[in-house]
């Protein structure tokens, strides 16, 4: 569900300054993370949202694991929505979302790479869960120190498991 | 495919968000829903829910441990150190008679009536990726089962618990305080075990869960999947005490109100409660025999359905468990290919 957007100067602040501060800092990258694995932002935006808001009820603004715990529940939450969409929706999410490597305009090659991204995200859903976590939170940007804090792994194991994730993905994407 | 090929396939346009926009849609949402954030006190991070089990685990076996006592007056001497095991029936009336004594209070409000209980060095479990690792951080080599059923497949998440210690200061003001609250009398607690003092050691200790959780952070509405195999491996527990009369003491606990009159007298029956560690097993669900696992004895537990077991045994020093969906055969052919 996407609520309408309001006029920010409208709207009586609900949230403290601390959490505030969070959002702004974090919702970008948020959304990067759970764009990388629906490859749809208006999905992404609405796990974004919920993701907020489960920490939003659940955690104080000010608590140190804040950006970590942001970071793990949206890798999860948006595989799990991605898990949730029937096939037809898969598609057409993936047919919706311009392709950056192949930026081409012959829409015989944007129609091959959509069914390219569609299958990238059906191997993501069958992948086990920590493997698509780390891969959807690697290729979002983040950093091994990153990924380390988010999925509660040491930061030196975080190289030997992001190699075996991505060897688990490729088998799969064969 | 290199790692190129896999960013391009992963590789989305990066999304332009307006988080004003956004800002404004969550806290509108906030308002609709009428939902309050919570009390700005940091909680503690969440770690992996597996690995909060087995701290929790650690930290009732070393509290456990301490309830049985023996030995003799002295200075700083060790008066538990287990060496056999042995199985006390716990029933659905023992956790009634236990309830109605802490009257409402949790566990650890119902334990500190009795006095202060302080980590020295806390348990702080971790994952490590392999068994080479778990072994140098035990600094004990770590056992691994060389046969397994058709059931257990993959390979096991691994979890180290370092040597952790507390100090448990018993205080005759702490009992006689609970007591009042509770509009009970707890019975007087002898002068010289008030301010005495027992030393609590356990692990370090490591753990191998096969088809453990794959996640790892909280994960909205995810859920977990059962473990297939549990084998936990760990350096016994002792406590230690800095002068008690060992038998007040041990009169003075089993008399508490907390137990019940039964499982006073099973803990009582205990031959040798100095090298003896009382393994609680609920009598209405668990049925346990002693078992003959590594050319030591054991004890055999499992629940009455027949579809979960463990094997916990004892040798030179180390205590073993083997836990999963087995029949008692398959727990203890486990138990015995561990090398």
């Amino acid at each position: 569900m996407t609520l309408p957007a309001r006029d920010p100067g409208k709207v009586v602040a609900a949230v403290s300054p601390a959490f505030e501060g969070l959002f702004r800092a974090e919702y970008a990258r948020v959304v990067g993370i759970a764009h990388r694995v629906l490859a749809d932002q208006a999905e992404a935006e609405d796990v974004a949202q919920d993701v907020f808001l489960s920490f939003f009820r659940g955690h104080p603004a000010n608590a140190p694991y804040a950006r970590a715990w942001l970071h793990a529940a949206t890798a999860h939450a948006a595989l799990n929505a991605l898990r949730g969409r029937d096939r037809r929706s898969r598609r057409e999410a993936a047919q919706a979302v311009p392709l950056e490597a192949t930026a081409a305009e012959d829409p015989v090659v944007t129609v091959v790479a959509s069914e390219t991204r569609e299958e990238v995200r059906a191997v993501l859903a069958r992948l086990p869960e920590r493997s698509a976590a780390m891969l959807a939170l690697r290729y979002a940007g983040l950093s091994y120190a990153e990924i380390a804090a988010a999925l509660d792994v040491r930061a030196s194991s975080v190289g030997t498991l992001l190699r075996r994730a991505e060897d688990a993905f490729r088998r799969e994407l064969r | 495919m290199n790692d190129t090929k896999i960013e391009q396939a992963l590789g989305t346009a990066e999304p332009r968000v307006n988080t004003d926009d956004a800002l404004a849609r969550f806290q509108a949402r906030v308002q609709a829903e009428g939902i309050a954030p919570v009390a700005s006190v940091a909680r503690p991070r969440v770690t992996s829910r597996w690995l909060q089990g087995l701290a929790a685990a650690a930290g009732v076996v070393i509290v456990a441990s301490a309830l049985t006592f023996s030995g003799v007056a002295g200075s700083i001497l060790q008066i538990f150190e287990p060496k056999t095991l042995v199985a006390v029936p716990i029933t659905q009336g023992d956790l009634n008679y236990l309830g109605q004594a802490c009257a409402g209070l949790n566990l650890q409000e119902c334990m500190g009536g009795y006095g202060t209980f302080e980590w020295t060095t806390p348990p702080q479990p971790k994952e490590v990726t392999s068994r080479s690792q778990a072994s140098a951080q035990a600094g004990f080599a770590v056992q691994a089962p060389t046969s397994v059923p058709s059931s257990v497949t993959g390979d096991p998440r691994y979890g180290v618990i370092n040597k952790s210690a507390a100090t448990f200061t018993f205080s005759a003001d702490s009992t006689k305080q609970t007591a009042a609250r509770q509009n009970r009398t707890a019975p007087p607690l002898p002068a010289n075990i008030d301010g005495s003092k027992l030393f609590i050691t356990g692990g370090p200790a490591v753990v191998q869960i096969w088809g453990a959780p794959s996640s790892t952070a909280t994960s909205p509405g995810q859920a977990n999947p059962i473990p297939t195999l549990i084998v936990g491996q760990a350096k016994a527990p002792t406590v230690s005490s800095d002068g008690i009369t060992v038998d007040e003491l041990r009169g003075y606990l089993l008399s508490q109100p907390g137990i019940s009159p039964q499982l006073a007298a099973a803990l009582r029956a205990i031959g040798d409660p100095s090298s003896t560690l009382p393994v609680p097993v609920p009598a209405e669900l668990a049925v346990s025999h002693p078992v003959t696992v590594q050319g030591v004895q054991g004890l055999f537990i499992g629940d009455n359905t027949g579809i979960a077991g463990a094997v916990i045994w004892q040798k030179d020093g180390m205590m073993f468990e083997v836990i999963g969906s087995f029949t008692e055969s398959q727990a203890i052919a486990i138990a015995n290919s561990m090398r």
